[in-house]
């Protein structure tokens, strides 16, 4: 039983155990209604709660001022004491049952239209552009967390977390899918919100592919495989703060996007493309790919 | 934020001793009450949705002033008109009716270029923005945010008298002055004071502890450089623990939700006293007189614009400077800015009028003290603030 500022919640069950510790879904003893608990684990020394970890919740706190209909809403949050060096934060979620990966299961035979999967696009992208214009950027975007209400709205979750725990967790063995990461966070450069595109590029093709586009193994392999398909980069792309060298790889040429997703017209192709670019600076950003040409066009060809 | 000049090199205080002065009450409260800690969230609830407030007959309307007479407050007249019943009755700005985004487009028409351009500037020089393109944007998010900042009433807990508050309040003052913390964090602090009480349950014995944890978490949401828990511990004279700060702390975060965002009406008199061009005079003057509007409870009803509007109409008035053709001009761009309707900026006035005028008698007087050295011209002693309430006519 978790009490938040005066509100109970009565575990329900755990529905996930990501890198930055367990979620729960929980019933609000008062209301009935159902939320997703988030417990981060942050250290304390003896100056009390991180700088980092009070201005990211402000900061999460603030945007719920704005009610973006594609990010969700964050309800409570409270502080509790664990030991003299750990506090637990609490993060109070509105829980939706299902995720785009069960949405993408569910939908029977053919697949989504393409009607269906632009208007998710579109929705993910003013969810993800809102998330960029106050400076979080969400660093683990995937299937799993991209909620869709039974109503077929978007709602991106957990967005923002990363920030919260990474100075202050100890980091823990879990495996976290490669599979959305770009190419400068698995080469170890330095990042920034283009890394959010580069993942919603991938759920973009795997929405036609109902599989995931890049499965790697490990870093090195998963790379191997967007090369495989983007080509190659030339070395004037290559980052130079990174110890893999670009000679490592095969030299490839890019693959036309209708190969790998042959059901996505010829702007969807487009955009796809600029998500899946290769240079974080040259990537589109969330703003512009909504002014893009593929959203434009009301009839799609599928 | 411009760190305020004064906080530096001050001649004047000895902050120990003042300190210790100061918590000379707030113990002895300490030892009436007993030192039992039952802090617990009661149903007092800050309401988000009903902080305009209701103006009876009386409807404003934008007015981009071509006059200069004496009288002028921020701008507005009033229209004559007698509204329409009901709803149609509350005081709603346009500018400051958080839904009414038809009507912000209006004004967008409206607006002269010159004072979106004057607001980008003083913007700008405030270092509130990067990017010029947003300038009028962020004003517009600053004029509706701050609806949420207001409390639809003055009520404090009980055993909680205005006086008890204002000692708190003054202790905080010197408090933050000793640290040299920013003159937002110090806004910030009171506001998550003021938000705390209504909806902790405090005893008069963790008063202190509370009004520091307030200026502890507005530090870490403000300042780059922290105080170490300890030194805090140590300037109230060890009365409280460690452990028991930080569980203030956990408590004050869990009852605010984190949500730590506010707009100081500071921001909104250094943006207008950019624009109005006022005079350094002026604008310590003004900054004097919004920080008394903190020791004031009754304070916390009002826009943080409305004060901010409040406190440089009424510097410009304690001063009486001589007007040039230029200072007037910027003055009435300034004023086509809507703040308020005129009783409430004269409710606001007297208020601070005469907290001017007996500030030095009073015991709470970290602000006086503060705002008579050098670097602030010396604003607090100006003779002019002894009868400032008679400069504004009858009306209370």
């Amino acid at each position: 039983m978790a009490n938040c500022a005066g509100v109970q919640y009565e575990p329900v069950a755990e529905i996930g155990g990501g890198a930055y510790g367990t979620v729960y879904k929980a019933r609000d003893t008062e209301s009935g209604k159902f939320v997703a608990l988030k417990n981060v684990r942050v250290q304390t020394d003896q100056n009390g709660l991180p700088v980092s970890t009070v201005r990211e919740v402000a900061l999460l706190k603030r945007m719920e001022q704005f009610d973006h209909p594609n990010v969700v809403r964050l309800m409570d949050v409270c502080a509790t004491q664990r030991s003299d060096q750990e506090t637990k934060v609490t993060l109070v979620f509105e829980h939706v049952d299902q995720d785009l990966k069960t949405y993408l299961e569910k939908a029977p035979a053919p697949g989504l239209s393409a009607d269906c999967i632009k208007d998710l696009m579109r929705q993910l992208l003013s969810g993800l552009a809102f998330l960029h214009s106050n400076h979080v950027m969400h660093r683990d975007l995937k299937p799993e967390n991209i909620l869709v209400t039974s109503q077929g709205q978007v709602k991106l979750a957990d967005f923002g977390l990363a920030k919260i725990y990474s100075c202050h967790m100890a980091l823990t063995p879990v495996v976290v899918t490669l599979w959305y990461r770009p190419p400068e966070v698995l080469l170890q450069s330095s990042y920034a919100t283009p890394v959010d595109i580069w993942s919603t590029g991938c759920i973009f093709a795997e929405m036609f592919r109902r599989k995931p586009l890049f499965c790697g193994e490990s870093e090195m392999d998963q790379l191997g495989k967007i090369f495989e398909v983007i080509g190659l980069p030339p070395q004037e792309e290559w980052p130079t703060d990174v110890t893999v060298q670009r000679k490592n790889f095969p030299s490839l040429k890019p693959r036309p996007v209708k190969d790998f997703v042959p059901e996505i017209n010829e702007q969807g192709a487009k955009l796809l493309m600029q998500m899946l670019t290769f240079d974080p600076l040259k990537r589109i950003s969330a703003l512009n790919a909504l002014e893009h040409p593929y959203f434009q066009d009301e009839e799609t060809k599928s | 934020m411009a760190r305020s000049g004064f906080c530096d090199s001050k001649p004047l205080l000895d902050l120990h001793k003042k300190a210790d002065e100061r918590r000379a009450p707030l113990r002895s409260w300490t030892n009436v009450c007993g030192s039992v800690d039952r802090c617990q969230p009661v149903e007092v609830e800050e309401s988000r949705t009903a902080p305009v407030r209701v103006e009876p007959e009386r409807r404003w309307e934008r007015r981009l002033s071509t006059q200069t007479a004496e009288g002028i407050i921020m701008g507005f007249h009033e229209d004559g008109r007698t509204c329409k019943a009901g709803y149609g009755c509350m005081e709603t700005p346009v500018l400051l009716y958080p839904h009414g985004l038809q009507g912000l487009n209006n004004l967008h028409a409206l607006v002269p270029s010159l004072l979106r351009h004057e607001v980008q500037m003083a913007l700008e020089k405030l270092d509130l923005i990067w990017d010029g393109t947003y300038a009028w944007d962020m004003f517009l998010y600053m004029m509706r945010s701050q609806i949420r900042n207001t409390f639809p009433n003055a009520d404090l807990p009980r055993h909680f008298t205005d006086a008890t508050r204002a000692v708190l309040v003054d202790w905080i003052i010197q408090v933050h002055e000793l640290l040299q913390f920013h003159e937002e964090t110090l806004y910030l602090a009171i506001h998550l004071l003021n938000r705390s009480l209504r909806q902790l349950k405090v005893t008069t014995a963790n008063l202190q502890l509370l009004g520091m944890v307030c200026l502890f978490v507005a530090s870490k949401k403000v300042e780059s450089l922290l105080p170490e828990v300890s030194g805090l511990l140590s300037l109230m004279d060890h009365t409280y623990t460690k452990h028991q700060l930080l569980r203030m702390e956990r408590k004050v975060l869990c009852v605010l939700n984190f949500d730590l965002s506010y707009c100081p009406p500071l921001y909104f008199l250094l943006l207008f006293a950019s624009v109005a061009r006022s005079s350094a005079a002026v604008e310590w003057m003004a900054r004097y007189l919004l920080e008394l509007s903190l020791l004031e409870s009754q304070c916390v009803v009002f826009l943080p614009v409305q004060l901010a509007g409040a406190a440089l109409c009424l510097a410009r008035q304690v001063l009486q400077e001589c007007p040039t053709a230029e200072g007037e001009a910027a003055w009435c761009l300034a004023s086509s800015i809507h703040v308020g309707s005129e009783p409430t900026l004269l409710r606001i006035m007297h208020i601070l009028a005469s907290a001017a005028a007996k500030a030095s008698s009073r015991e709470t007087c970290a602000s006086f003290i503060k705002f008579s050295s050098p670097e602030t011209l010396q604003v607090s002693r100006h003779p002019g603030l002894n009868n400032a309430a008679g400069l504004l006519g009858g009306c209370s």
